[in-house]
C-alpha cells in the first residue's frame, strides 16, 4: 500500500541571484513497511525532498500525497495535524530538548501524537533502544550515539506511519551509526514507511530501495544493485 | 595590527547588526536609565540655581520680626527704634507691614469662590516695597496712586487656579470691595501655605498685596503694623544679627511678644531649599534603580551574545589567541551598546528635563527660572550609564574566556551542561505532560539567566512600587489626618476671628445665632513651640478647645483628655521626636498676655496627657480651661461651628461671611481636600518616573523574550516539526514568562517595599520633619505591579508570534550549534 506518493513534484526557490530549482519533476512512491534510502551529493535536493514529505515545506508544482492526505491541498491546520499524527523525524543534529531528560524527550513525541498512556509507551520505547538505564539523564549527559537513539525513540514513540531521517548517522561513529540503522530498519519491519536521506552510499546496501538524486532530479530508483544486505554487513 | 583592530570592530558591528532588535531595545533601556538620571539631576541643579536667584531677585528679607498672632503695634514703633540696635549699620533695609486675615469672595458667574485669605499691607512709597518685592505676573503692581482707591494685587496662584482674569473685583469680610489690578506674589508666597500646614494651598487661600494704608483701612487697624522685615548688608552674619535683634526686642520692647525669625528658619524657605536635597536623594534612588535594571538587562544580553559566541571563542583559543584578544570583540559589543544607549539617553534626559521644567513652572512659578543644559548632570548620567553597562558586560566575557577550549568548541546539547545549582534544579520533578513541563523546565534549566531576567524586571517593578507606593502613603497619611480632623462632625466649619474677643463678646455670641448654625464652640489658636534641646525647637500650632465639647475633640491613641492640671495633647511624631509619652513633661514656649494688647513668650513645663493620631507634628491641643496659662482666660479667637443638617459648607460660609469680627470661614473638609489636590499637583514628576519605568519593564520583558526566541529557535523548530502548533509553542514561552514575571513581581514588590521603608524611616524624617508618613501601599498599586510584571511580561512573547509563524523550520533544524 502506498504510504508516500509524489507526482511531478518540483520545488523552486527565489533567491537574490534568481530562481533555483531544488527539485524538478520528481515522482516517488514508498509503500508501507518499506525502507528507502535517498542518496545524492550535497545540493542534490535530498533534504528538500524530505522537507516536502514531512510538510515542513510545500512543493511549487506537483502533488504530494502521504498517509492518504494530499499535502498540496491541505490547510495549515491540517498540515500540523499531519505532522503530529502521521510523520516523525530524526535529525542529523538530534535536536533534543536540553531541558528535558531522555525519557521526557521521548514522552514528548508520544504526548504530541496523542498516544494513549504516553508515559508507559515512552518508557518501553526507551528500553527498546537500549537506554532504559539512561532515562533520567539530560541530553548533555549522553554521548552523541545515545542522543541519536533518544531522538529515534522519540520518533518511534509517536507510533506514526512515516519516519523521516535526515543524515541520522552523519554525526556518529561507525559502531553507533550501525546501532541507529538497526533501529530504523526495525521500525520499517514493524510496518512504517522509513525514508532515510544520506550521502553515505554504504547505507543504501541495507535499503529495500535506493532513490538517487542529482541536480534535483531522480536519476535512479530501484533496489540495491547487490540486493538488500543485513545491517551487520555494513562497514565504512 | 591596524588591520586586526579594524577586523574586531567590523566583527562587533556584525554582531550588533545580527541582533539589532535586542541591541536597540537594550540601548533604549540604557537611554531611559541614564536619561532619567541626567534629567532628574539637571532638574535639581536648576532648582539649586533658581531658588536662591528668585529670592535674591525680589530682595527677600533676612530677618522677620512678627508680633504675636492677632496683635499689632503702632506704625513706626519698631522701625523708629532700629537705631537702638547694637549695630544698626548691619542693616541694609527695613520695612514695616501689616498682615491681616480676611475672607475673600471671588465668585464669578456660575461658581462660588469663597475662601479665607490675608491682606499683606506693604510700603509702596517710592515704588516700594523694596524688601520682599511683589513679582507681578499679569496686570500691574500697586503704587502710591492706589492707596485711596482700595486697589490690590491678587495672588497669582489663587487666580490661576480659579481661572480669574488679571483684573477684577473682590469682596472681603465686612462687605468691603477691592479692585485687583494685577496678579503676582512675594517671596513669602512662592508657594501658598497656611497656618494649618497646607502646602500649595492656593485653591483655598487668597492673598492680596495692598499698600500699607489700604490694608490698615480694610482691617480697621489704622496706623498699625504687625511685622518688621530687615535685610542685612553683605557679609553680616545672619545668626549674629538675629541674636542682636532678639536682644534689641527684649531691651527696647520688653512688653511686646514677637517672633524673630531668620530667613533660614522660615518654614517655606526651608521647605523649598531642603526639599531640593531630599528630592535629589529620592531622584537618585529612582534613577539608580532604573539604571540598575538597565545594567541587568545589558548583563543579560551581553551574557547571551557571549554564550552564542562560545564556540567561536573556543576556536580562537584553539588558534592560540590570548584571552584578552578574544575578549575584545564581546567587550566592543558591550561598549558600543552602552555608547548608543547613553547617546539616546542624552535625548531622553532633555525630554525628561523639559517635562520637569514645564511641570515646575506650572505649579511653582518663580521670578527667575532658567533651565539651561546641565553638562555636569548629563556627564554623570553618561558616565554612570557607560560605567554600569560596560561593567555588566565584563563579567560574562571574563566567564566565557575562562572556559577550557575543549568545552568551548563542544557542540549541541552537551554544550549547555550548566554549572552551579542548574543540574540540581533540573532534577526537580515537574508534573504534567512534556509540553506542560516546558515552561518550568526552561526556568529551572538556566537559573542564572532566569535570575538575571527576573532581577531586571524586578528593578523596574521596585521603582514602580516605590514611586506609586510613596504617593499612596502620602495620600493615606492625608486621609488619616482628614479622618482625625473631621471626626464625628465632618460638616464643621472653622471661623477665624479678626482679633481676640471675650467669650461673651457680641461678635462671638452673634455667630451661634446665625441662621443655619446648630452649635458653636469658641476656642483659641496660637503659635508656639515645643522646646527640644537636642534637635532644635518644634514649631506648633496650639489650639485650645473645650475638651468636653460635643463637636470635636482629639482622639487619644495613648493617654487621656481627662486631666486635672494644664497639660498638652501632642502628635505621635512630636512625641517620638521628643522621646516622650503620656505622663512625661515637655517644655512649651507660648505667648502670654501681659497687658491689654501686650504679649510675651514664656516657657511652661507641661505634662503630656495624651497623644493624638494626626500625622502633622505641629498640631498641639490644650483644654480651653488651660487658657489661664496664657493669661487668656475667657478670651477666644476662633469658633468651631456645626451647621444644621442640610446646610452646606458653602452656605455656612455665605451666612458667616461679612459678619463683624469674622476674618475667615473655612469648612474643615476643605483643609484636607486642599492637601490632597496639592499632593497630586506636586507629585506630577512621579508620573514622569512612572512612565519611564513602565516602558523600561516592557522593554526588558520584550528583550528577554526576544533573546529567548533566538536561542530556542531550534527547539521551536523541532516542536513545529513534530506538529506542535505555533500557538502551543507560544503558550510554553508565555508560561515561562509568566513564571519569571511572578518571580520578578514578588521580588520587585519586596524591593519596592524595602525602598519605601527606607525612604519613610530614613529620608523623610530629615526632609519632611513635620509629618508622619505611614507606609500604606494601595492594593491598586500592587495590582499595577502585578499587571505589569505578570501580565505584560507574560504576553511579551506574543511579540515573537510573527517570527514563529514565519520560521524556516528546515533551516532552523539544521543549524549546527
Amino acid at each position: 500500500m502506498a504510504m508516500i506518493e509524489l507526482e511531478g513534484v518540483a520545488r523552486r526557490f527565489e533567491t537574490g541571484a534568481g530562481r533555483v530549482s531544488a527539485l524538478t519533476d520528481v515522482d516517488l512512491r514508498v509503500d508501507t513497511g518499506e525502507f528507502v534510502v535517498v542518496l545524492g551529493p550535497s545540493g542534490s535536493g535530498k533534504t528538500t525532498l524530505l522537507n516536502l514529505i514531512g510538510a515542513l515545506d510545500s512543493p511549487t508544482e506537483g502533488v504530494a500525497r502521504v498517509a492518504g492526505r494530499d499535502l498540496t491541498q491541505a490547510s495549515r491546520s491540517e498540515l500540523f495535524e499531519y505532522r503530529r499524527e502521521s510523520v516523525s523525524f530524526v535529525f542529523q543534529t538530534f535536536n533534543l530538548f536540553p531541558g528535558l531528560t531522555a525519557l521526557e524527550n521521548v514522552r514528548f513525541g508520544a504526548d504530541v501524537a496523542g498516544v494513549d498512556d504516553a508515559p508507559a509507551v515512552a518508557e518501553r520505547v526507551l528500553v527498546d533502544v537500549g537506554l532504559g538505564d539512561r532515562a533520567a539523564h539530560f541530553p548533555a549527559q549522553l554521548s552523541g550515539g545515545e542522543q541519536q537513539r533518544v531522538a529515534i525513540a522519540r520518533a518511534l514513540a509517536t507510533g506514526n506511519e512515516v519516519l523521516l531521517a535526515d543524515e541520522p548517522t552523519g554525526e556518529l561513529d561507525f559502531q553507533t551509526g550501525v546501532q541507529i540503522l538497526e533501529l530504523l530498519r526495525a521500525d520499517a519491519e514493524r510496518g512504517a514507511a522509513v525514508l532515510v536521506v544520506t550521502h553515505n552510499r554504504e547505507i543504501s546496501r541495507i535499503a529495500d530501495r535506493v532513490v538517487e538524486l542529482s541536480g534535483g532530479r531522480v536519476v535512479s530508483d530501484g533496489p540495491p544493485p547487490e540486493g538488500r544486505k543485513p545491517v551487520s554487513d555494513l562497514h565504512w | 595590527m591596524a588591520h586586526s583592530k579594524g577586523l574586531w570592530l567590523r566583527w562587533s558591528w556584525r554582531d550588533l547588526r545580527s541582533r539589532w532588535l535586542q541591541v536597540a531595545a537594550i540601548a533604549l533601556i540604557i537611554a531611559l536609565g541614564s536619561g532619567t538620571y541626567a534629567g532628574l539631576s539637571g532638574y535639581t541643579q536648576w532648582r539649586r540655581q533658581n531658588y536662591p536667584a528668585s529670592y535674591q531677585a525680589l530682595n527677600t528679607h533676612d530677618i522677620r520680626v512678627a508680633t504675636t498672632k492677632g496683635t499689632t503695634v503702632p506704625e513706626g514703633t519698631l522701625l523708629g527704634s532700629l537705631d537702638q540696635l547694637e549695630h544698626p549699620e548691619w542693616l541694609a533695609g527695613a520695612e514695616e507691614r501689616l498682615i491681616v486675615p480676611t475672607q475673600v469672595d471671588a465668585s464669578a458667574a456660575g461658581s462660588t469662590i469663597l475662601v479665607p485669605g490675608e491682606i499683606v499691607g506693604v510700603d509702596v512709597t517710592g515704588g516700594g516695597p523694596d524688601i520682599d518685592q511683589v513679582h507681578v505676573m499679569r496686570g500691574r503692581a500697586v503704587d502710591e496712586g492706589d492707596i485711596t482707591e482700595s486697589r490690590v494685587v491678587l495672588d497669582y496662584h489663587f487666580a490661576e487656579h480659579h481661572g480669574l482674569p488679571p483684573t477684577g473685583e473682590l469682596t472681603l469680610s465686612g462687605g468691603r470691595t477691592v479692585d485687583y489690578v494685577g496678579l503676582g506674589f512675594t517671596p513669602d508666597y512662592f508657594m501658598v501655605t497656611t497656618e494649618q500646614g497646607s502646602l500649595l494651598a492656593e485653591a483655598g487661600f487668597a492673598v492680596m498685596f495692598a499698600p500699607l494704608q489700604t490694608a490698615q483701612e480694610l482691617a480697621e487697624r489704622p496706623e498699625q503694623v504687625n511685622e518688621l522685615v530687615l535685610t542685612l548688608r553683605e557679609g553680616v552674619d545672619l545668626d549674629a544679627a538675629t541674636a542682636e535683634v532678639e536682644r534689641w526686642m527684649d531691651r527696647v520692647h520688653p512688653g511686646l511678644a514677637a517672633e524673630v525669625t531668620p530667613i533660614d528658619e522660615e518654614r517655606l524657605y526651608r521647605l523649598l531649599l531642603d526639599d531640593i536635597d531630599g528630592d535629589q536623594k529620592l531622584f537618585r534612588i529612582f534613577a539608580l534603580l532604573i539604571l540598575g535594571g538597565a545594567a541587568f538587562a545589558a548583563f543579560n544580553l551581553t551574557g547571551r551574545i557571549v554564550e552564542a559566541q562560545r564556540r567561536e571563542i573556543g576556536i580562537g583559543m584553539s588558534l592560540g589567541l590570548s584571552r584578552w584578544r578574544i575578549a575584545v570583540r564581546p567587550l566592543l559589543v558591550g561598549l558600543q551598546i552602552a555608547l548608543l544607549g547613553v547617546v539616546l539617553g542624552a535625548g531622553v534626559g532633555l525630554v525628561v528635563g523639559s517635562l520637569l521644567s514645564d511641570l515646575h513652572e506650572s505649579f511653582l512659578p518663580l521670578p527667575v527660572w532658567e533651565a539651561p543644559l546641565q553638562p555636569g548632570a548629563f556627564l554623570s548620567g553618561i558616565a554612570l550609564g557607560l560605567g554600569l553597562v560596560f561593567a555588566a558586560t565584563v563579567y560574562p566575557v571574563w566567564r566565557a574566556v575562562r572556559v577550557d577550549p575543549v568545552d568551548a568548541i563542544a557542540t549541541g546539547p552537551r554544550s549547555t551542561r550548566g554549572s552551579g545549582v542548574a543540574p540540581l534544579l533540573r532534577r526537580i520533578p515537574v508534573p504534567g505532560s512534556s509540553i506542560a513541563q516546558f515552561p518550568l523546565r526552561n526556568v529551572l534549566r538556566s537559573p542564572r539567566r532566569t535570575a538575571l531576567t527576573a532581577f531586571g524586571i524586578a528593578a523596574a517593578i521596585a521603582v514602580l512600587v516605590a514611586v506609586i507606593g510613596m504617593v499612596d502613603s502620602f495620600l493615606s497619611t492625608i486621609d488619616k489626618g482628614e479622618a482625625d480632623i473631621l471626626g464625628p462632625t465632618p460638616e464643621r466649619v472653622n471661623v477665624t476671628l479678626d482679633f481676640f474677643y471675650p467669650t461673651d463678646a457680641e461678635q462671638v455670641q452673634a455667630i451661634s445665632e446665625v441662621e443655619g448654625v446648630a452649635a458653636a464652640e469658641p476656642g483659641l489658636a496660637l503659635g508656639g513651640s515645643l522646646v527640644d534641646g537636642s534637635e532644635g525647637d518644634i514649631d506648633v500650632f496650639i489650639q485650645l478647645i473645650d475638651f468636653d465639647n460635643e463637636l470635636w475633640t482629639p482622639t487619644p491613641v495613648e493617654g487621656s483628655l481627662e486631666t486635672e492640671s494644664p497639660s498638652v495633647v501632642i502628635s505621635e511624631k512630636a512625641a517620638a521626636d521628643l522621646g516622650v509619652e503620656p505622663g512625661d513633661t515637655v517644655t512649651l514656649r507660648h505667648p502670654r498676655r501681659e497687658g491689654l494688647v501686650d504679649y510675651s513668650f514664656v516657657e511652661s513645663e507641661l505634662p503630656v496627657s495624651a497623644i493624638h493620631p494626626n500625622p502633622y507634628r505641629f498640631m498641639l491641643y490644650m483644654d480651653l480651661d488651660d487658657a489661664a496659662l496664657m493669661n487668656l482666660e475667657g478670651i477666644v479667637n476662633t469658633v468651631a461651628v456645626e451647621p444644621e443638617p442640610g446646610v452646606s459648607g458653602d452656605e455656612m460660609k455665605r451666612a458667616l461671611f461679612g459678619r463683624d469680627g469674622v476674618a475667615a470661614v473655612e469648612p474643615v473638609a476643605d483643609v484636607a481636600g486642599t492637601l490632597e489636590d496639592a499632593m497630586e499637583d506636586a507629585l506630577g514628576f512621579l508620573d514622569v518616573v512612572r512612565g519611564a519605568v513602565l516602558v523600561l519593564a516592557l522593554l526588558i520583558a520584550f528583550n528577554s523574550t526576544s533573546i529567548s526566541a533566538d536561542e530556542r529557535a531550534r527547539e521551536h523548530a523541532t516542536m513545529l516539526a513534530f506538529g506542535v502548533r505555533p500557538r502551543t509553542v507560544l503558550l510554553t514561552e508565555m508560561g515561562e514568562s509568566l513564571i519569571i514575571g511572578v518571580l520578578a513581581t514578588l521580588l520587585g514588590i519586596g524591593l519596592g517595599r524595602l525602598i519605601i521603608t527606607w525612604l519613610v524611616r530614613v529620608l523623610l524624617p530629615s526632609t519632611m520633619p513635620d509629618i508622619t508618613v505611614w507606609i500604606d501601599v494601595a492594593p491598586a498599586t500592587y495590582l499595577t505591579a502585578a499587571v505589569m510584571g505578570v501580565v505584560a511580561v507574560s504576553i511579551a512573547p506574543l511579540l515573537t508570534i510573527r517570527r514563529l509563524r514565519r520560521m524556516d523550520i528546515p533551516s532552523a533544524l539544521r543549524v549546527v550549534e
